[in-house]
């Protein structure tokens, strides 16, 4: 049984990051099942997680309070953005969202007394695994509800065509507004999840990275089932360690090489809805 | 007045460069839909194919210049038919290119790395024009110089080509409909690669004259660049060519009068706050016209 | 009903319709005619709210529709279906049509967002709903298969049934038998009937004529965004410019 605690003892942290990567991927999920590509969960995310550290450090606010309080940051924040963002075309829609990371790390640095600027922030409160295990858990029963509700399918409808889903009653940018909202809940929770897993905060916490490993995950496990983001964070979160152990020299090369080989040859990721419907209808 | 004027050319020299990184940038993000992450490791790239040419094959500053431009436009081929050619019959989207080019950026930005030994290297002195021209009182560096007019002549040069050429022509035809475009007897593939080895060879024209200016050939540059074109795409639109590269040298100049005057850690933060107020204000950029939409 | 008064409009100096003006009795169907071009899909689109009109007004019951965008126009109970079939691809039939039940749903968002049994009685409720509209056009039996594996004629008619969903009281067909074989046209022709006899009030572009002369009671023929005629089918088809519209002149057309 040693081998087991060995195991756990090196992997433990990757799953806590694969976990934390998961929210990140199931917010950006969340937009894209409308249609957009957009980055703007590492905004959320950063909202989230520096409200949330402050309460947890400063105010010594419980940990079940902060929590929830983080999420409803994220979600005023989305909501606040989207309003911006709904009006511009998908092209720009995905630039803008890039530049408002940008644009909130320079915010993040020049706000000292909020964010601890440069320095960045400790937190004082760790997060376990079971509650990360819990929350995501919790995170995925909404997404799974909301997939077969009304929602799920007028959101299917408005990523597919929206001029079509327009005339039947959908509207497009409604839809879109409640995605963001989804988005900011979910990338806010994310954000200050990953402030206690992390243990330290700073601009770089919320950064580009981030942007490119959530879009990442999600196009991997499959942009069209929720299930995608949750297997693509896994993946896309152990396959560097994974990468380490085997190449470490140029594990960001084989990462790369990795990702590009799973994109070209599964172009719908792993997770694809439509496949298992057509081996059915195929039956 | 004599330093603002100075800051003034230090700030169009440092703009040209973001413009022309944005011009290549752009014309990707327009004709071939491709939002590329990558496309920031063909200046790093060209930069340390030109530090290369000129260190250890010892050409002079034309050829060494020319060899990092060959070597950008290549890599932007060679990305392109490895990274995006297997996608475009799969109507992948916007998205599988941009993971794909991810995917090249890590792999690019990690041999960049292995290629300049880890560090930043510069260009030692005699391998390009170092010398100043006086004009008047007002020192012209001769590396500005060289900057400012390589965007004008680029900038000129390809606006011609997208607006007037036959070239350019089909690459406006493939932008916009690459099915339609094929009926019209225009063949995709080819204007692809030559839109590809395009934009590649611009940006990495703005690399090979950031390494030299700034004394940094190394991975990092390619990133700095990426951000900046990427904020000069915005605000200049990525539809026409000119804007891209007066927003490039907007922002050098508001870039360098910021951190004189106000703070140089306010600089980014007004680039960005340039960056916000475009988008909001005037959502497609300088010369953007309102789109026709099929309903 | 449906009530256009010298509705127009342009794409950049290209009169696509101008100054049309038509109206359709309710529990009737109308038929809209004219060769390629004539801005037939056009008038559809600006009825529904696709394109927002350059000119003049549409009024259903009296209530004007100038300027609200398209899901507003459908919850005021207009459906359509398009020239080319656009179903959604990666649904099934059944989920295109619980789609087009959107208009019916009946709990809030919070509701299916914590899975209620509200909501999970009413969504349930959806899909028997959709369910009987897939019976309707007698597509019940393809019910779990992706609408792109489905032949063209029965994406016609899953497409007829999604836009059923919305309960509208004017449906708006473009095309339905465009492409069709026979046989395919003949089974759209008798739901039309059912529907016509349901009391459902259509608005059909059509070129096939046989369809429209046995269905319309009131046809307009459009050439180059103008109304050239309206009338019965009969006298549409009998009318000298109508002939000409089609044929190029009076004596090129088939006699009958």
């Amino acid at each position: 049984m040693l081998w087991l605690s060995d195991w756990w003892a090196a992997y433990q942290s990757t799953l806590a990051f694969s976990m934390v990567n998961a929210f990140f991927a199931l917010s950006s999920y969340a937009v894209m099942a409308t249609g957009i590509l957009s980055f703007a969960t590492v905004a959320f995310a950063a909202a989230g997680g520096f409200l949330g550290v402050q309460l947890l450090a400063v105010f010594g606010v419980p940990v079940w309070l902060a929590l929830p309080a983080a999420a409803l940051a994220g979600c005023v924040a989305s909501v606040a953005v989207s309003l911006i963002f709904l009006r511009l075309e998908s092209h720009w829609l995905a630039l803008a969202s890039l530049a408002l990371i940008l644009i909130t790390r320079i915010l993040v640095l020049n706000s000292p007394a909020l964010t601890g600027g440069v320095n960045g922030l400790s937190v004082p409160v760790e997060a376990p695994l079971w509650l990360l295990a819990l929350l995501l858990a919790g995170t995925a029963l909404v997404f799974w509800r909301l997939s077969s509700s009304w929602y799920g399918i007028a959101a299917c409808a408005v990523r597919e065509d929206p001029a079509v889903a327009s005339s039947l009653g959908i509207a497009p940018k409604r839809v879109q507004l409640v995605a963001f909202a989804i988005s900011g809940g979910v990338g806010g929770l994310g954000g200050v999840l990953l402030a206690m897993v992390l243990q330290f905060i700073s601009p770089e916490t919320y950064y580009i990275n981030i942007a490119f490993t959530m879009i990442a995950a999600v196009v991997l496990g499959g942009s069209y089932h929720w299930a995608g983001a949750i297997v693509g964070a896994l993946v896309f979160t152990a396959l560097p360690v994974l990468m380490q152990a085997l190449v470490p020299a140029v594990q960001d090369v084989a990462n790369g090489l990795a990702l590009l080989v799973i994109m070209i040859v599964l172009p719908r990721g792993l997770v694809d809805p439509r496949a298992w419907r057509a081996r059915q209808a195929a039956k | 007045m004599q330093l603002l004027l100075e800051q003034v050319v230090n700030g169009c020299a440092i703009g040209s460069l973001y413009g022309l990184f944005a011009i290549g940038f752009g014309l990707v993000f327009a004709t071939l839909g491709i939002l590329n992450a990558a496309h920031g490791t063909y200046a790093s790239f060209a930069a340390i194919a030109g530090y290369y040419a000129a260190t250890s094959a010892g050409l002079p500053f034309i050829a060494s210049t020319s060899v990092g431009v060959a070597a950008g436009a290549a890599l932007a081929v060679m990305v392109d038919q490895v990274a995006f050619q297997p996608l475009r019959h799969r109507k992948a989207g916007m998205i599988g290119a941009l993971i794909t080019s991810i995917a090249f950026w890590m792999i690019l930005d990690r041999l960049a790395g292995l290629a300049t030994g880890e560090q930043s290297l510069s260009f030692p002195a005699g391998t390009y024009p170092g010398g100043t021209w006086m004009v008047g009182s007002l020192p012209l560096p001769q590396m500005q110089v060289v900057a400012i007019v390589s965007l004008i002549v680029v900038a000129a040069g390809v606006h011609w080509l997208i607006a007037h050429s036959r070239l350019g022509a089909a690459m406006r035809a493939v932008g916009w409909n690459e099915a339609a475009a094929q009926i019209a007897g225009v063949n995709p593939r080819l204007v692809i690669l030559a839109t590809a080895a395009l934009a590649g060879a611009t940006s990495a024209l703005a690399g090979v004259l950031a390494g030299i200016s700034t004394n940094n050939v190394s991975a990092s540059l390619g990133e700095g660049m990426l951000l900046k074109g990427f904020a000069a795409v915005v605000v200049g639109g990525y539809e026409d060519v000119r804007g891209a590269a007066i927003a490039g040298l907007g922002l050098g100049i508001a870039e360098v009068l910021s951190a004189q005057y106000i703070s140089t850690s306010m600089r980014d933060a007004i680039t960005y706050a340039l960056l916000l107020g475009f988008l909001v204000l005037r959502p497609r950029g300088l010369f953007g016209r309102v789109s026709f939409v099929r309903a | 009903m449906l009530n256009l008064q010298g509705v127009g409009k342009s794409f950049g100096g290209v009169h696509a319709v101008s100054d049309l003006s038509f109206a359709i009795r309710r529990g009737s169907v109308a038929g809209l005619m004219g060769p390629n071009g004539a801005g037939k899909t056009t008038v559809i689109n600006l009825i529904t709210g696709l394109l927002p009109a350059d000119r003049g007004v549409v009024t259903l019951d009296g209530a004007s529709l100038a300027g609200l965008p398209p899901q507003d126009i459908a919850a005021h109970g207009i459906g359509r279906t398009y020239q080319n079939v656009r179903l959604f691809s990666g649904m099934t039939a059944l989920e295109q049509v619980v789609a087009g039940c959107f208009l019916r749903r009946d709990t809030g968002l919070l509701a299916s967002f914590l899975g209620t049994p509200a909501a999970r009685r009413a969504a349930s409720a959806t899909r028997a709903c959709a369910m009987a509209l897939l019976d309707r056009v007698g597509m019940g039996h393809r019910a779990h298969v992706l609408a792109e594996a489905l032949s063209y004629g029965e994406q016609r008619r899953i497409e007829i049934a999604r836009a059923l969903g919305s309960g509208p009281k004017l449906l708006l067909l473009d095309e339905p038998t465009a492409g069709m074989n026979a046989s395919e046209s003949e089974v759209i022709g008798r739901l039309l009937h059912e529907l016509r006899d349901a009391g459902l009030t259509i608005l059909m572009v059509e070129h096939n004529m046989r369809l429209v002369s046995d269905f319309c009671d009131h046809v307009a023929v459009m050439s180059f965004g103008r109304k050239l005629t309206e009338g019965t089918p009969a006298a549409c088809m009998a009318h000298p410019s109508v002939q000409e519209a089609y044929f190029g002149s009076k004596d090129n057309a088939p006699r009958c």
